[in-house]
């Protein structure tokens, strides 16, 4: 629990010396935000170990008051994994920012320590109250960060605000409706002794409409392009990266922990199927759209589809395997989806449009660029041996093995046939050589490397694939 | 029915009216007046529930800090033109709330109205308040055994502050009051030393009643927002470390706090049971310093108090 | 102070379902980004006032409930604050783009 802790508080340290600190200037704020996050990285990396030699989970009582009373922390193998990875996003789009010749905004450092603290604040909670204040500040800093790019995009910031602000209302009212019938806010203890009833189900409603709402996940996906295209492409990363990521969390601890069991199976086939959905339109949405980073927008709103059919599933099965799945689904989704925003920003940016047609003959003018978002769009596919193949493997393998569940799986052949026609669109006019756009300025490739190292770590994950399915395969918690 | 219930019945019909109207009013600006106003009774629907806290902290935010917020708003805004009274928009809100309260009413009231209504339940506060270092429930529960939510929103209003310094990237002069109004500045001069008393009254009366830091970081904030409007009060620069240092002092010493206590004590914002008191009344000090501060930028920051 | 009458919990339950439904319709029908923050503000109360309503359930009232107001209070007043400045903040810029596209048109 110290290493978690120290996870936790380190960008915050970070963030509050740079917010107070004497002649902090940007590149100063940058060192001192970077080397937060690479601590930050290595505490969680050190809980993580801890968490998985002892083998168990541990919880700590804020105060050292007794259950109930007290808000509960917990370090799960599952919340240490998605420490370190929180870290290591963080670290990534830290270093391109501040290598790139795109500049951020100067308080990206400030704002972005924050975001990193708040999602750590959440990964650990497990207090349905304390989880809806995380959800705030992480609302509140994503807007903030997307306000970076300046007055243009401010319009979607404050659609992006008014949206989350409503969503967090909608789950808050959820949990009061739990809290007044089993008087308690914990998750572990919510877990032992809710039932099913007409409230619980009312609350388990909201909550899920709240939460769905804040993370983007279809029906409820509609603010996002534009929120997400808007950012600088740093923040992009952050936000499809990680940021939507937290209510999905929330949401997987809803209907796995606090919802009685058989009304989790009850309600998730609807899920899946909402997910299998949002797969397939998403990708349609992606497959259409004129602008390159709309298209990587709505290939998050696809990719949830993923993750959302893979909690469907674990709610109606029951089976630690779509554990496994969600979860390698969520860290190679954030790996390669920070790619291809940072590689969409820098062709962007050298190019000078923003527009897809733009990009032909970028495999001539942007190589490494154009070569960081085919790799990274490979583990979206979901080709071998990426991450994104050992996710969706994993998700196949018990749909596959009975023949009563091949819907499904025709489902996800369609959402990796969709990926595949809008990454492969991309690749095609890059490598239409014949008539190029010549780029505006000569290419910084410090920025183009940098935006292929999460792309790589993602196909590495590959190599790491027996521990990381060892590590979630606890099931639950 | 009885006649008990008829000053809930009144109030509830008024809450109920002013949003409503609020929600439609034909111009922007009566919507602002009027979501003012149902701020106000808000708080006294707080008071008549027993929730003195609350209903001082609506008071202080809902009529005080909100109505100032809108107003300012309201001058920066052209004048919309009043809109057509739209007898379906109304029709529509009706049906939408009929049903929905119906539906609640049939599904979770009806099958068991006293289950909803039980008190069946112990309160584990009370078994643990001799412990707390403080005597008033809410206090302990905010500063003692939730304080880690505490913590977490004073990083809300940081991170709010922190977000409302990039709108100003235009090196632009924003409108500021060149004409102020003479009533005003003699009403502040009246209200604003008021205010602080009440504030720091509210602060210190939190160990053992209604009030704390919140209520009271409000008023200052409402006496800060007054005093700055009319130009008393200089701008706060954020180049100066005494803004920006208030700004975060509520959490550093929140964290240092923690920190110490995970370290040499018993554990994470586990105070020492013999100085949970002062503990908390330092916290709660430097917690009103951050938030009145803050509410004040947020509601009344220019580009001149943030952005130099 | 006895706990209230339950008839009065159960109005004021309603009364907070109303609330909130009143909002949503608000933010779901009207365009105007400060009367859609009005509307979330509303849609807040009525959250609020279930909260307060069930912790009147116990004598004296529940100070959990009531602190996760004073919690939700606050958050709600910064987000509040900062989104309106935002709106307004959106709103000049888009008046400056439309200023400045009709000069350089008049050009």
């Amino acid at each position: 629990m110290n290493d978690a802790l120290l996870s936790l508080v380190t960008p915050l340290v970070a963030a509050l010396i740079v917010l107070t600190g004497p002649a902090m200037t940007p590149r100063r704020a940058s060192v001192v935000v970077l080397l937060g996050s690479a601590l930050s990285f290595v505490a969680a990396l050190l809980a993580l170990q801890s968490v998985t030699t002892s083998g168990a989970t541990q919880t700590l009582n804020l105060g050292g008051w007794e259950d109930g009373l007290a808000i509960r922390l917990r370090l799960s193998p599952l919340s240490a994994l998605l420490l370190a990875f929180t870290a290591l996003i963080h670290l990534l789009a830290g270093l391109y920012a501040r290598f790139s010749r795109f500049t951020s905004g100067d308080d990206f450092w400030v704002l972005s320590a924050f975001l990193h603290t708040a999602l750590a604040a959440l990964w650990l909670s497990a207090d349905l109250f304390n989880l809806y204040i995380t959800l705030e500040l992480i609302g509140l800093a994503a807007v903030a960060m997307v306000a970076l790019s300046g007055p243009k995009a401010y319009q979607a910031a404050a659609d992006y605000l008014l949206l989350s602000l409503a969503a967090s209302m909608i789950y808050l009212l959820g949990v009061v409706f739990l809290y007044s019938e089993y008087h308690t806010l914990d998750v572990i203890q919510l877990g032992t002794v809710s039932a099913d009833s007409a409230r619980t189900r009312l609350a388990l409603a909201l909550i899920t409409a709240g939460l769905m709402l804040k993370g983007a996940l279809w029906p409820l996906h509609l603010w996002l392009p534009a929120a997400h295209a808007g950012a600088p492409a740093a923040v992009s990363a952050l936000l499809s990266a990680v940021v939507v990521k937290g209510p999905l969390f929330i949401l997987w601890l809803a209907w796995t922990e606090v919802a009685p069991a058989d009304l989790a199976r009850e309600v998730g086939p609807m899920v899946a199927t909402a997910g299998m959905i949002a797969l397939v339109a998403g990708g349609w949405a992606a497959m259409r759209s004129p602008y390159i980073k709309v298209l990587v927008a709505y290939s998050t709103v696809a990719q949830l589809g993923y993750a959302l059919m893979a909690l469907g599933l674990l709610m109606s099965w029951q089976i630690p395997q779509m554990h496994i799945a969600l979860w390698l689904f969520v860290i190679a989704h954030g790996l390669a989806k920070a790619s291809l925003f940072m590689a969409a920003g820098e062709m962007q940016g050298t190019l000078g449009t923003r527009r897809l047609t733009g990009l032909r003959g970028a495999t001539q003018t942007v190589p490494i660029a154009m070569f960081a978002f085919a790799v990274a769009g490979g583990s979206l596919i979901g080709l071998p041996p990426s991450g994104g193949f050992l996710a969706k493997w994993v998700l196949l393998e018990p749909i596959l093995s009975q023949p009563q569940n091949w819907p499904w799986a025709f489902g996800i052949l369609l959402g990796t046939l969709v990926s595949a026609a809008y990454i492969f669109r991309v690749v095609v006019l890059a490598f239409d050589r014949a008539t190029i756009n010549p780029p505006d300025t000569r290419p910084y490739l410090m920025g183009h490397w940098l935006a292929l190292l999460p792309a790589l770590i993602v196909w590495g994950m590959a190599l790491l694939g027996e521990q990381l399915i060892g590590l979630l395969a606890g099931g639950g918690v | 029915m009885t006649v008990e219930l008829l000053p809930d019945l009144v109030l509830c019909v008024l809450l109920l009216v002013v949003a409503w109207s609020a929600l439609f009013a034909s111009t922007r600006r009566d919507a602002m007046a009027l979501f003012v106003a149902f701020g106000m009774i808000v708080a006294l629907v707080w008071a008549r529930l027993g929730a003195p806290d609350l209903a001082l902290a609506e008071a202080a935010i809902g009529a005080g800090l909100t109505g100032v917020l809108l107003l300012r708003a309201a001058r920066k805004l052209p004048v919309s033109s009043a809109r057509r009274f739209d007898y379906r928009r109304h029709l529509g809100a009706l049906t939408f709330i009929v049903v929905a309260v119906s539906g609640f009413a049939v599904s979770i009231i009806l099958p068991s109205p006293a289950d909803i209504t039980a008190n069946n339940f112990d309160s584990p506060v009370a078994a643990a308040m001799p412990d707390s270092g403080v005597s008033h429930p809410v206090t302990a529960v905010l500063l003692n055994f939730r304080a880690w939510d505490t913590f977490l929103e004073l990083l809300v209003l940081l991170f709010a502050i922190t977000g409302l310094r990039q709108l100003f990237p235009i090196e632009k002069e924003s409108l500021e009051p060149a004409r102020t109004w003479q009533l005003l500045v003699s009403w502040t001069r009246t209200l604003v030393p008021l205010l602080l008393l009440v504030g720091a009254y509210l602060l210190w009366r939190g160990s053992s009643g209604p009030g704390g830091a919140f209520q009271a970081g409000a008023l200052l904030a409402a006496g800060c927002v007054m005093l700055r409007i009319t130009g008393m009060l200089p701008p706060l620069h954020w180049s100066l470390f005494a803004v920006r240092g208030s700004v975060c002092a509520g959490t550093l010493l929140f964290l240092c706090t923690a920190v110490l206590t995970h370290s040499l004590g018993a554990g994470w914002l586990d105070y020492p049971e013999a100085h949970a008191g002062t503990l908390i009344l330092m916290i709660e000090t430097l917690a009103t310093l951050s938030i009145a501060i803050i509410l004040t930028l947020l509601v009344a920051g220019e580009r001149k108090d943030l952005c130099s | 102070m006895s706990s209230l009458a339950a008839n009065s919990i159960i109005l004021y339950l309603l009364v907070a379902v109303a609330l909130v439904m009143l909002g949503l319709y608000g933010l779901l029908v009207l365009k105007d980004p400060i009367r859609r923050l009005i509307a979330i503000n509303i849609m807040g109360s009525g959250t609020f006032l279930t909260m307060i309503a069930f912790a009147r359930r116990q004598d004296p009232p529940d100070p959990i409930l009531h602190a996760l107001v004073v919690t939700g209070l606050v958050v709600a007043i910064s987000a509040t604050a900062f989104a309106l400045r935002l709106i307004l903040a959106a709103r000049e810029s888009r008046e400056a783009a439309a200023s400045g596209s009709t000069e350089t048109e008049d050009e």
